[in-house]
């Protein structure tokens, strides 16, 4: 009984001496960045892209010994917080990074799901927050603290609409598109708007829909097939555009099949394999035959990672180096993190012309970016080339 | 030593550790934050050194320190030192007519509530998403506890009262993009809430009873099947209907999940579902899962007690859909899912069946726990379920399970004086 107490007493005081290790060290002060991703749940390949691209920009920070701000440097931090991809986590993960860490901006979530929930804190608390990749309008709508990194579904639809009918002339499309996911669906519809608007209406010859997670798309494609189509436009995720490509070609469907900035991830020729080679889709950027700061970025990060990045990491990165130009624009900092916030946010709105890896850009008053859309071709090889821009 | 301390703290009511609570909070609000500073922790520790430990394990020590002198101290020590007063004033509260007592109770845990969640509004989103947490376990309990039936149509009943709640709220009081311009004035708005939160309850409950026609023909297996299939309906439905914004979701709705709403709102659930399940409908739901048959036998109408629990438990439910709608201040279908039933279940069967002291200890828990696990990523979930089979081994029925919660002697004095 004795012992056991003397135990547990030189335990406690053993524990104690601890709490003093940081005693003693500077209280410097130090810009905190948010990085809100899913790494765990649906999409991790997504948080995991997320996450190495800004931990190859704080390498890259730190290389420089901190960010100049004025006439300061200041050492950087990243807190990175798992959304789950759940839109409660996501809500959550941003109040603590706002309240607790004390962020000066946060990147992410990545999907709309999320974002549109966690851009409503950020709003609330007055903390900039950037989208890289959610494409929803609600995001940035009536949010002015709120920006995202990439185009919206009613400039991509269109995009694909027009490159269709100058490059291959086709008359009669067919869509097949996940009823219940939010990004698929809109951008079907603006697809089928753009569409008709230029081939007149019943130019969509077949629509066609099935609901996340079928795995099994035969009938739908032997609609699509007897409908007389000439190409098959399905804005669908990697899983699925593998499925559709290789059922499509053994149902002896042999037109062409185009697709959206979802198939941008290096899963999809992966799971696809020689069925997807020649096929076309829309994007952020395309990681073959990249120039310049993209071919920079492609080759560090292949290096690193030992793949070629998808556009989330490219956008993330783009995200990260629009902060880190806000921030310096700022000029200085005054170490009230309300007023930091409110300089920061108001640089990011001005941003004008920023020279990303995916583009040039500019943002509008809701916080959306002006940018063009890359086609890209699948190569032979598997790789993505780069077919043709398209400018809003 | 160990004899003193059982005799000074069996002796402290809940009153007492309700003082007790008050004096830490108090305490933290005024010397918290420079006791943090001195520490050198970064902020006051918002979850007890909870999310610190995994994040910065160096300063877990500094929290448990900070933690210990701020709320292990004061609470000993006040509970302690007031324990005979407390008891008199516990003495003095059990003359009072029971309801007044509790609302009396009530009041000072929402007092310790507002001045902890007020140094910190992550603590605050915390807490009421836990209580919201607490709502749907409990009213899932009443499901799958106490009538033993297992119900998967949770994620369900929450949608319905989310979305009718939330088509409350944006049609008469938000410029919204799917309703367009509000009906009333806006400052009404949080008058009427409960009004809409009650329509969310009456939506789920309606939802509840087309489950429950088909499904109370049959018994067991059936039942999980079919309100499983329910749920998948609910989403699609959502998910197509295009009024209610479709895959996109439903946001915009006004911020009126506020402490004291979510506070209320649970404790008239705890309140209400304890009534109810030691009701005679309550004692007749345990005899229809002991025995259906015998409980026929012995007069119970088994069809329309299963029927008034199940509708009962979708109620709360969908109230709980509407507060979380309002908290998000998003909803969309996809929420609602096979990954949101696995959590709620969770909740209920580690907390234990049965029980509404184990439904609060369940949701609790398994909220904090994955807070403070979150920055292990994926070995989270490893973790929360090895902890979930860990429970169903040793304890099949979840931690606190089938115990009835006695209100009054619960706030009663712990020392009786004699003659007092």
């Amino acid at each position: 009984m004795h012992k056991s107490r003397a135990v547990l007493v030189v335990f406690f005081m053993f524990f104690m001496a601890f709490s003093f290790m940081s005693c003693g060290k500077e209280r410097e002060a130090r810009i905190k960045i948010g990085i809100n991703a899913p790494i765990t749940g649906d999409i991790p390949k997504v948080g995991e892209g997320t996450k190495y691209a800004a931990q190859m920009w704080l390498e890259e920070i730190e290389k420089a010994g901190g960010l100049q701000v004025g006439d300061k440097k200041y050492k950087v931090e990243l807190v990175i917080e798992d959304n789950e991809s759940k839109a409660e986590s996501a809500v959550k993960a941003n109040t603590k990074m706002i309240s607790e860490d004390g962020v000066l901006i946060i990147i992410g979530p990545q999907s709309s799901k999320q974002a549109i929930a966690a851009g409503g804190v950020a709003n609330d608390y007055k903390t900039p927050m950037i989208s890289p990749w959610s494409t929803n309008p609600d995001t940035t709508r009536n949010r002015p603290f709120v920006f995202r990194g990439c185009f919206l579904d009613p400039f991509q639809g269109p995009v694909v609409a027009n490159f269709v009918k100058e490059e291959l002339g086709f008359k009669k499309a067919a869509v097949l598109y996940d009823v219940a996911s939010d990004y698929p669906k809109c951008l079907a519809e603006y697809f089928k708007k753009a569409w008709e608007g230029i081939n007149g209406p019943g130019s969509v010859v077949a629509y066609e829909s099935f609901t996340t997670k079928d795995a099994d798309f035969s009938s739908q494609l032997t609609k699509i097939k007897g409908s007389g189509a000439e190409f098959l436009f399905t804005p669908q995720y990697y899983n699925e555009v593998a499925l559709i490509v290789k059922q499509a070609r053994e149902l002896g469907f042999t037109a062409p099949i185009l697709g959206s900035d979802s198939w941008g991830s290096a899963e999809t020729v992966k799971l696809c394999g020689p069925a997807c080679s020649g096929l076309y889709f829309s994007t952020h950027y395309a990681a073959a035959g990249a120039k310049g700061q993209t071919k920079e970025f492609i080759d560090s990060y292949k290096q690193k990672y030992g793949y070629v990045p998808d556009d989330v990491g490219a956008l993330t990165w783009d995200a990260l180096r629009l902060a880190q130009k806000a921030i310096q624009n700022a000029g200085s900092l005054t170490g009230d993190i309300a007023k930091d916030r409110q300089a920061v946010r108001d640089q990011l709105a001005k941003t004008k012309d920023f020279e990303g890896i995916t583009g040039k850009m500019s943002f509008t008053e809701e916080g959306d970016p002006i940018k063009c859309a890359v086609i890209v071709r699948i190569s032979d090889k598997g790789e993505f080339e780069f077919y043709k821009q398209v400018c809003p | 030593m160990t004899e003193r301390l059982k005799e000074i703290y069996g002796s402290v009511p809940v009153i007492g550790w309700l003082i007790g609570m008050l004096v830490a909070v108090v305490t933290e609000s005024a010397f918290g934050a420079g006791l943090a500073y001195a520490l050198y922790l970064p902020k006051v520790p918002a979850l007890l050194g909870l999310t610190v430990v995994l994040k910065q394990p160096s300063m877990f020590p500094a929290a448990i320190l900070y933690v210990f002198l701020i709320y292990a101290l004061p609470i000993f020590f006040a509970a302690g030192l007031t324990a005979p007063w407390a008891n008199r004033m516990a003495a003095a509260m059990e003359a009072l007519p029971l309801w007044l007592s509790a609302i009396l109770h009530l009041g000072v845990l929402y007092l310790v509530l507002h001045l902890w969640t007020d140094m910190s509004d992550y603590r605050l989103q915390i807490s009421k998403l836990t209580m919201i947490a607490v709502m749907l376990t409990l009213s899932i309990n009443v499901i799958n506890g106490y009538m033993g039936e297992f119900s998967c149509s949770h994620p369900g009943f929450m949608a319905l009262g989310a979305y009718a709640s939330s088509t409350f709220s944006l049609v008469l009081f938000r410029q919204d993009r799917l309703f367009g311009a509000p009906i009333l004035p806006e400052f009404l708005g949080p008058y009427m809430f409960p009004l809409g939160l009650l329509l969310g309850g009456v939506a789920a409950s309606l939802g509840a009873l087309v489950v429950a026609i088909p499904s109370f023909r049959t018994r067991g297996d059936y039942l999980a099947i079919i309100s499983l299939a329910f749920m998948f309906i609910v989403k699609s439905v959502f998910e197509n209907l295009e009024v209610l914004g479709g895959p996109r979701g439903m946001g915009g709705q006004p911020h009126w999940a506020t402490l004291p709403a979510v506070f209320i709102g649970m404790a008239v659930c705890i309140v209400v579902i304890n009534n109810f399940v030691n009701s005679t409908m309550g004692k007749a739901l345990n005899a229809v899962r002991d025995n259906e048959t015998a409980a026929e036998a012995m007069t119970v109408n088994t069809r329309r007690t299963k029927m008034t629990a199940f509708m009962f438990g979708a109620f709360w439910a969908g109230v709980a859909g509407g507060l979380y709608a309002h908290e998000l201040r998003y909803v969309n279908p996809s929420s609602f899912g096979i990954q949101s039933l696995a959590e709620i279940l969770a909740m209920v069967y580690f907390g234990g069946l049965n029980s509404v002291v184990g439904s609060v200890v369940g949701a609790l828990s398994i909220q904090m726990l994955s807070e403070a696990l979150r920055p292990l990523e994926l070995f989270k979930w490893i973790i929360i379920p090895l902890l979930l089979i860990l429970v169903m081994i040793f304890r099949p029925t979840g931690l606190i399970a089938f115990r009835e919660l006695n209100v009054k002697r619960t706030l009663g004095p712990r020392v009786r004086k004699s003659g007092g």
